[in-house]
């Protein structure tokens, strides 16, 4: 981003950004930075799954009834792990398991940045209005918040799925998985944004009070210029920290959803059905159980170590900070 | 007919769907042994027997609604006896009929349109009364009660009886005992006729093997003055070894012994426990760890339902279990049937058989151990109607795709039905299966071995609980099921899942150009009273639905269980495809 000339911190920290601050910060914790990588890793192998599954060749969907027994269980020893099948093969069709895990993520992954993403978008919006306008808008927006945490929103999500991806369906959404993401990362995004509002207004209603912004508005600064030039960039650094510690939240959202059967539709593959399934092995296939659950505990590890690193980083208050 | 019962559970797996009760008759080889746990020796008297399941309930204890295997075979050896039964031993033997209530199997006019039963002496109630043949025939006439029963028990009162048709919501000019004014109830009376110890059943058509149909608790004895309509469900008066002392859903039934059951008047059941509980809505996971456990109280425990496919292997690979697991045909064929409206061209038809992979399903199933190969809709254990058909030319014997003759069928289809390849090939045809962590992959089986012949799938998975009633209504191109015989006659069979007025026919096959002639032949085979020629009939209705390819069979399903170490005189009692709880004691 652009180094933004404010007023208030121009004198001290050589014309750097919050912003630009807060990466020095980061680029000096290992944790953070190993965290970062780990992450960057899951994306690009969901980014590129169906050229790495071609490369590895461990097609997802292809049976393979020739690595199961007579009672439709992985042959081999660790649940059939071999050259052919590196993590093993799944109990009943002999399907890949690293084929399903890489295509699996692309689903928890979608389900984890573009819930983010919508959450996030609103939560500022509205936070930066509320904090602006103040008076009733701000109440309205704050009641209306207060109403959508009131919601137990995943038995809602629960309880809702059929009857609303069905009216999504009928709305022209497409069938099966489309309209049941739609739906999901609607009602993410419809109970989501509060936090991040309130957080955002909080922020805003402090920051309007400081007196770069004063003078930028007394020398007749629009809502525009206010809100990009002025606010913005002092939010971001709590955006950023937001977004890396719900990221988490929602990536291991599908899994649960998926596991209580709300997620899915067969044949795709979800880290959510195959933990499922493989509970049901534990006894048969033990290593199965491990495969989908690993993975899921290393990618929520790894945002949250993010979330740490970017949260030491950036937020000023935070004890650990070095400089 | 029986219902292939759907447990659905919402385990921490997800939902599963098993089929488990059943009946067949017929030869079939011993392969339910047992080992110990089947023979009596050792037993004490008294005990309590734990039963453990993932249902939330009972279907129904109501005699005239309850329609699964298994039930109609734990109810009828506990509390609800009926006019037949079934001989109590293990093996093929078990599927012999029995005078139970009657003192012989009954008595048929030449006609065999007119059948009579003599009641035994000292037949008691719970409260001690005296079982009547009135008891009896108000029982039947609860079936035409469409208020009470809401079809959900055989409906061979209907379809037998001598009334005439009438506007009473399932067609009959009796409306069953509640609504049935005097006129109405005559009507009744003239068909099912009691004279002292004596019943007599007037029917509309000849039926060779009434004495069969009796012996469904359907027509099992209700007392009038302690009937609670559709509440009986909940506590029906026993006149049986053992009284339901307390049903609560979700929780537990107690059954305790019966003082006022008359041991002289009953030869079939020999009650050796004092106490018989089923403990509701356990886990499924849990059930089969705790049987492998076998610790403490459930040393003493059945299961009812089956042992998880993802265990089998642990429990066919442990010698040490020899004497507590049992194996074998339960009496279903489980199949997949076509929409023969919407996908009415038998290329397409036999093009699916071809492709699909039945060995993958099978194996995801859990293998050879869940069943053979159905080549007939007819069980195995049906063995007087059973007789293997040919199959589509093509098909391979392993079970496996043959994907070749597949597409070869599919070129054949362009022709000569243009408009339903291009939906097949190109929109794909929609499949409707209870949503189940199993279907999930059977499902991607269809999906890929079809594929590999241009044949499109669109998945449509239904809450297993709304299964039945959604394809009741909407129907998509493929939709699975499974059945079995009532008794041993394909009567209960072919007629039910093909015909125009089968209680089970999804198949909306009335508009096919070849079903003139089957329904024709269907007429044909249940008037007929010779049962080796109607038996020829049956298998020749089979062999014209194979080639129609109405439905592609699946397997003869089989099950297994396991049953704890005390357990004995545990035998799958053939009918009903379940233990005789009559016959079950516990070690001393």
């Amino acid at each position: 981003m652009e180094a933004v000339p404010t007023l208030d911190a121009g004198l001290e920290t050589g014309g750097l950004s919050p912003w630009q601050l807060g990466l020095r910060r980061f680029k000096k914790g290992r944790l953070g930075l190993f965290a970062f990588w780990i992450v960057t890793f899951f994306f690009f192998v969901a980014i590129f799954a169906p050229i790495i599954v071609r490369v590895l060749n461990v097609d997802p969907y292809a049976l393979d009834r020739a690595s199961l027994n007579d009672y439709g269980l992985p042959k081999g020893p660790l649940g059939s792990m071999s050259w052919n099948h590196p993590l093993g093969v799944e109990p009943g069709t002999g399907r890949d398991i690293l084929g399903r895990l890489i295509y699996g993520s692309r689903l928890s992954l979608i389900i984890g940045t573009v819930g983010t993403v919508l959450s996030t978008a609103f939560g500022v919006l509205l936070g930066i209005v509320a904090g602006l306008r103040r008076g009733w808008v701000d109440s309205l927006i704050s009641r209306i918040g207060d109403v959508a945490l009131a919601f137990p929103s995943l038995l809602l999500i629960i309880a809702l799925a059929n009857p609303m991806t069905q009216r999504l369906e009928s709305w022209g959404v497409p069938k099966g998985n489309t309209a049941k993401l739609t739906y999901i990362l609607a009602i993410l995004t419809i109970f989501g944004w509060v936090y991040m509002a309130r957080l955002v207004r909080g922020q805003v209603l402090s920051l309007r009070e400081r007196d770069f912004v004063e003078a930028a508005r007394s020398f007749g600064a629009g809502t525009g210029h206010l809100v990009f030039k002025q606010l913005l960039p002092n939010l971001w650094p709590q955006i950023i920290i937001f977004v890396a510690m719900s990221l988490p939240g929602y990536v291991s959202l599908e899994a649960t959803l998926s596991f209580l059967g709300v997620g899915f539709q067969a044949p795709t593959a979800s880290w959510g059905i195959m933990l499922g399934d493989s509970v049901r092995y534990y006894r048969a296939d033990t290593a199965y159980l491990f495969i989908p659950g690993g993975a899921l505990l290393i990618l929520v590890l790894g945002f949250n170590l993010l979330a740490d690193g970017l949260r030491d980083a950036f937020d000023p208050r935070s004890d650990r900070q070095q400089l | 007919m029986k219902r292939n019962r759907i447990i659905a559970a919402l385990a921490a797996a997800g939902i599963f769907l098993s089929a488990c009760g059943g009946s067949g008759m017929g030869a079939q080889s011993g392969e339910e042994s047992g080992g110990r746990s089947a023979s009596l020796d050792g037993t004490q008297d008294g005990g309590t027997l734990h039963v453990l399941t993932v249902q939330e309930g009972a279907s129904t204890l109501d005699p005239q609604r309850v329609y699964t295997g298994a039930e109609l075979g734990a109810w009828g050896s506990t509390f609800t006896r009926t006019l037949t039964s079934y001989q109590p031993v293990a093996g093929e033997d078990g599927t012999n009929l029995v005078a139970d209530m009657a003192t012989d199997l009954g008595t048929a006019s030449d006609d065999l349109k007119s059948w009579t039963f003599t009641l035994r002496d000292g037949l008691t109630w719970e409260d001690g009364s005296e079982v009547t043949c009135a008891d009896i025939a108000y029982g039947v006439s609860r079936t035409f009660a469409a208020e009470v029963t809401a079809g959900e028990g055989p409906m061979y009162a209907l379809s037998y009886l001598n009334i005439p048709e009438g506007d009473s919501d399932f067609g009959s000019a009796y409306p069953g005992p509640w609504l049935a004014d005097e006129e109405q109830q005559a009507l009744f009376d003239e068909a099912v006729q009691c004279d002292g110890q004596t019943i007599t059943f007037n029917l509309q058509v000849p039926v060779a093997d009434f004495n069969y149909t009796v012996g469904l608790l359907a027509f099992a004895p209700v007392p009038k003055d302690k009937d609670t309509a559709d509440q009986y469900g909940l506590a029906p008066f026993s006149n049986g070894p053992f009284r339901v002392e307390s049903y609560e859903e979700g929780v537990e039934m107690v059954l305790v012994r019966n003082e006022n059951w008359n041991a002289d008047s009953d030869t079939v059941r020999k009650p050796l426990l004092d106490k018989i509980i089923w403990q509701f809505g356990v886990d499924e996971a849990v059930i089969d760890e705790r049987m492998l456990a076998d610790a403490g109280e459930d040393k003493n425990t059945i299961v009812y339902g089956g042992i998880l496919p993802e265990n089998l292997q642990t429990v066919f690979g442990d010698d040490s279990l020899k004497d507590r697991r049992t194996d074998g045909f339960d009496g279903f064929v489980s199949y997949t049937m076509f929409n023969v409206e919407t996908v009415n061209c038998l290329e397409i038809r036999q093009a699916v058989w071809l492709a699909l992979d039945r060995e993958a399903l099978r194996t995801a199933a859990g293998g050879p151990f869940t069943g053979e190969f159905a080549k007939s809709f007819v069980a195995p254990l049906l063995a007087a109607d059973y007789e293997p058909a040919k199959l589509v030319d093509g098909l391979n014997e392993d079970g496996t795709a043959n994907v070749e003759a597949a597409v070869a069928k599919m070129e054949k289809a362009k022709e000569a039905c243009p408009e339903l390849h291009a939906r097949a090939t190109g929109e794909g045809l929609r499949f409707d299966h209870p949503d189940s962590v199993t279907w999930q992959k059977n499902i991607a089986i269809w999906i890929d071995s079809l594929g590999a012949a241009g044949i499109k799938i669109i998945d449509n998975p239904i809450e297993p609980s709304k299964y039945y009633a959604t394809i009741n209504g909407d129907r998509g191109d493929l939709m699975r099921a499974g059945w079995a015989a009532d008794w041993a006659n394909a009567s209960t069979v072919i007629p039910e899942l093909f015909a125009e007025d089968g209680g089970f026919n999804y198949h909306s096959n009335e508009g096919d150009p070849a079903f003139a002639a089957f329904q024709t032949k269907i007429d044909q085979a249940k008037a007929e009273t010779d049962r080796s020629e109607q038996s020829k009939l049956w298998k020749e209705l089979n062999q014209y639905v194979m080639d129609q390819v109405w439905s592609i069979p699946g397997s003869a399903t089989k099950s297994q269980n396991l049953v704890g170490s005390n357990v004995r005189g545990a035998y799958q009692w053939k009918p009903f495809g379940w233990y005789n709880l009559g016959a079950i004691g516990l070690a001393g």
